[in-house]
């Protein structure tokens, strides 16, 4: 199982069940976000107590990448059991305008914006 | 095709700068030259050392032979000398024994006086044995018998005037004449003897000779006014006396024994050169002399058995006195001695002097006699006049005796000495050392003729395997020579089956395949050349093929592209709304973008809808075409409960993404404006209001809605805001492809400068405020990709 994925521009690794994103991810289009797609349902199948997803140093995320946090999220909104985490920075626009609704669309999930 | 080609039969005019097969540079040259090279070390070194060990065993021979010569030389000359001296000193002795003999019986005589008197007369009465006639002879003064077994002198000092003799020397003339029984049985027996002779006490020297000769004429004539001294004291002064001072002091005696003898004289009455020997005779109460008993002997003795040394061929003996006067020599020796004679004359007796002092060579002049009892042996160098001749000298001193100097007494040694020429004592081991250099450089240069020999025999075996070994390689050389010049009907012919073999055969092989392809040539290049042919028409068919494709792909696009831009909303449509003026800008990123704006019309209520679909390109486009004709429908039926309008929208998008497979989804807000008034509904970015005072509000939409498509039901979370909206008032819509640009630096555009911007240009109507932010955000991206759609709608309030 690849554990990280790194470019010039991001890093995505994972640590037991918490995922790690840092940088800049500006990835055309869903089919270039399907490797960490691939890394995020890799940690879900593993089926841990609670996935953590540590937001904390992704200075910028576009619209496709938004759209990959909430697809994940209903796909854990699907196993009860499973809880989820989401790490966040305020100083960080993108994240206070967008990671709310991924509560709104999982209310068992935990938002934590510092 | 299989003909063969021979070492020599190159083209001729390669033969120059080709590599034959005996040129240095060959490989036969270079495979001689190692293999020699290996062969020569060993030859010379085995060589070497053979040689070096015959020449080493030589020497050691040499060596060995001349140190076991020398030493046995050395024994030689030892036990030589030491035999000479042994016989020299017997010979002394026998004399010496013969002169003590004589002394002994008159001695027994005079110690007992009678008898002596009686045995004299009766001797003397004896017609054979006593003495006739004692006559005085007036011409010489002197009185003397007649032919007898001695000759008796009486000296004229012993006569009275009438030539009758003193009653104390008739004595005497009786008393001795026990000499005539004794003496001349001496002489006739033991070694040869000259004279034996008795002189008396010095008060009557009378002198008893045997045998007899006419002893006072031969003294009248040799030795004249001899009558009128004292005996003693003319012919031996000092003897006299220093026997006398040995009876007073026998520690005077310089030699444990009483014998005296003379350096070597001429004698008076024979004429022959003589040594004297002296035996004293005491008084009977032993406090003077009694006269003596004395032999002359010949030095012809000594000089025989010195003369009889005979060492090597030309090596001789000599006898020496300590002073270094020689008295028994051969002539060739003192030749080679370099020795001078020179007559001594003196008082009584004449000596002779041969002194080795006065040599003519230093090496003799400069020659120490030893001090003791050992034998010296050493080696001079003598030079004759025909360059230095090393000799060996040998010495040896005698047993020492008493002599008689001239005027007292001595002791006296006698040195014995040898000469011999070294090259002649040598000539032994010469001729040994010379046989062996001689046996030495013949095995040497047996040995480097046979290592020439070997060398030859060797350089011949290698050229001869040399030629078999690289013959093939030769015509290996040829063969490429030969295909160098284009004759591709070239073949090798290598019967050996080692690698040379092997590349013979590879050669060969390939031969072939260049004569095959050389003259294939052409036929194989029209071949490929066909076959490019139609390589090619294939590409150009489908580069056409290709170019139709992209053209209609191209169109494709471009169809999207214009029904985007078809159904956004004309300039004229906007230009008629009252109240509001509004002013829209749209780039997409790529051809076809997925942002979304639209202004809705009728009944006097103007709906702006602005959104942003997840990604862009032509499926985000077709979404947004898809928000378009719903939003129409919905406006045109006159829903215009803004909250109800976003659900309807919401589930309309929903389900259809759902059947057309696609995952985005977008975020979209409506404003709509009514009498002073704008509500806000629906979920995107924040909404920026500029007062007509330059108060700057920011509207954030987070919980009037929520994105689109991604639930079936948002009813939940939307709700909407109203504001009022007086004149003057701006009100700015974007998508995040305006706050998000980035620059070179990475540093995003930002709603505050976008803010800032609107502000300073609000003065303006809404087209220019539009066309000021755009330029900014075109400021700002610079030459930088543009990485999203960019879409602005400004409203101002007429």
């Amino acid at each position: 199982m690849n554990m990280e994925i790194s470019t010039n521009d991001y890093r995505v690794w994972v640590e037991g069940a918490k995922i790690h994103y840092e940088g800049t991810m500006r990835l055309s289009g869903t089919e270039a976000y399907a490797p960490i797609l691939s890394l995020m349902n890799d940690v879900l199948a593993s089926k841990p107590e609670t996935i953590c997803l540590d937001l904390t140093g992704l200075e910028f995320l576009n619209s496709s990448g938004i759209n990959l946090l909430a697809k994940f999220t209903i796909e854990v909104r699907k196993q009860p059991d499973i809880g989820i985490e989401v790490l966040g920075s305020k100083t960080i626009p993108w994240q206070s305008k967008s990671l709310k609704n991924l509560q709104r669309l999982h209310p068992a999930l935990e938002l934590q914006i510092n | 095709m299989t003909e063969t080609l021979p070492a020599s039969a190159q083209p001729e005019e390669n033969r120059s700068d080709s590599i034959t097969r005996f040129s240095r540079h060959s490989f036969r040259a270079k495979f001689m030259l190692v293999v020699g090279a290996a062969v020569l070390f060993d030859i010379m070194l085995a060589g070497g050392v053979a040689i070096w060990n015959v020449q080493r065993l030589s020497r050691d021979a040499t060596e060995t032979v001349s140190q076991g010569l020398t030493e046995a030389t050395r024994e030689y000359l030892n036990t030589y000398i030491d035999t000479t001296a042994l016989r020299t000193n017997l010979l002394l002795d026998q004399t010496y024994s013969e002169v003590e003999a004589l002394g002994s019986s008159m001695q027994a005589l005079i110690d007992h006086p009678e008898t002596e008197t009686r045995v004299g007369e009766a001797i003397e009465s004896d017609p054979d044995l006593g003495d006739r006639d004692i006559t005085f002879d007036a011409q010489g003064g002197w009185a003397q018998n007649l032919e007898g077994p001695s000759v008796v002198s009486v000296w004229g000092y012993l006569l009275d005037d009438e030539g009758n003799m003193l009653p104390a020397a008739e004595e005497q003339v009786v008393n001795s004449s026990s000499f005539n029984l004794v003496a001349p049985a001496l002489m006739s027996s033991g070694s040869n003897k000259l004279q034996m002779y008795y002189v008396g006490p010095k008060d009557t020297p009378i002198m008893r000779t045997t045998p007899y000769t006419t002893q006072a004429q031969t003294f009248d004539k040799l030795y004249p006014g001899h009558n009128e001294d004292n005996f003693w004291d003319f012919f031996f002064p000092g003897v006299y006396e220093g026997w006398q001072s040995w009876l007073a002091d026998p520690s005077t005696r310089p030699v444990d024994r009483n014998i005296v003898a003379t350096e070597p004289y001429v004698d008076a009455i024979t004429g022959a050169l003589i040594v004297s020997f002296f035996q004293p005779l005491w008084t009977q109460d032993r406090t003077d002399v009694a006269g003596m008993t004395a032999v002359d002997v010949t030095l012809d003795q000594f000089s025989n058995l010195v003369e009889n040394v005979q060492i090597a061929d030309t090596g001789f003996g000599f006898l020496t006195s300590s002073a270094g006067n020689v008295i028994a020599i051969s002539e060739a020796g003192a030749a080679t001695l370099g020795l001078i004679s020179v007559d001594a004359a003196g008082q009584g007796v004449t000596g002779m002097n041969r002194f080795l002092n006065q040599s003519r060579f230093p090496a003799i002049s400069n020659l120490l006699l030893p001090t003791d009892n050992n034998t010296v042996i050493d080696t001079i160098s003598i030079d004759q006049g025909d360059g230095p001749e090393d000799f060996i000298v040998v010495l040896k001193r005698l047993d020492p005796a008493n002599l008689w100097n001239g005027s007292s007494i001595v002791a006296e040694s006698l040195t014995l000495g040898f000469l011999v020429s070294r090259q002649e004592m040598y000539q032994t081991l010469d001729e040994v050392q010379r046989e062996i250099t001689a046996a030495t450089s013949n095995i040497v240069q047996w040995q480097v003729a046979a290592l020439l020999i070997s060398l030859v025999i060797v350089f011949i075996a290698v050229y001869a395997i040399s030629g078999r070994i690289t013959a093939g390689l030769s015509q290996l050389a040829g063969a490429a020579n030969a295909l160098q010049n284009k004759d591709y009907s070239v073949r090798v012919s290598i019967p050996s089956k080692d690698e040379v073999g092997a590349v013979g055969q590879a050669f060969n092989r390939m031969a072939e395949e260049i004569s095959h392809y050389t003259e294939n040539l052409e036929n194989l290049v029209e071949e490929r050349t066909a076959k490019l042919e139609s390589a090619n028409k294939e590409i150009v068919a489908l580069n056409k093929r290709l170019q139709t494709e992209n053209l209609r792909l191209g169109a494709e696009l471009d169809v999207a592209k214009r029904i985007q831009e078809m159904v956004l909303p004309k300039s004229t449509e906007l230009e008629n709304i009252p109240q509001i003026e509004i002013a829209a800008y749209m780039e997409p990123a790529d051809e076809v973008g997925g942002d979304y704006y639209d202004v809705l019309q009728n009944d006097g209520r103007v709906k702006i809808g602005i959104g942003d679909v997840t990604g862009h390109g032509l499926e985000s486009g077709v979404l947004m075409l898809m928000v378009q004709s719903i939003a129409r429908a919905l406006q045109e039926k006159g829903d215009y409960d803004p909250a109800n309008f976003l659900s309807v929208v919401n589930r309309t998008m929903y389900k259809n993404i759902a059947r057309t497979d696609s995952d985005k989804h977008l975020t979209l807000a409506f404003v709509d404006y009514a009498d002073d008034k704008i509500t806000i509904s629906g979920q995107h970015e924040e909404v920026l209001v500029i007062r007509a005072n330059g108060d700057i509000e920011r509207i954030d939409t987070l919980d009037l809605g929520f994105p689109v498509g991604l639930e079936l039901d948002i009813s939940p979370f939307v709700a909407s805001l109203d504001i009022p909206f007086d004149p003057s008032d701006v009100l700015v819509l974007h998508t995040d492809g305006i706050t998000e640009a980035d620059n070179a630096a990475g540093e995003q555009f930002g709603f505050d400068r976008m803010a800032a911007c609107a502000q300073s240009n609000r003065g303006k109507n809404a087209k220019e405020i539009a066309e000021a932010i755009i330029q900014e955000v075109k400021d700002h991206i610079g030459s930088h990709k543009m990485y999203d759609d960019i879409t602005l709608v400004v409203l101002k309030h007429r």
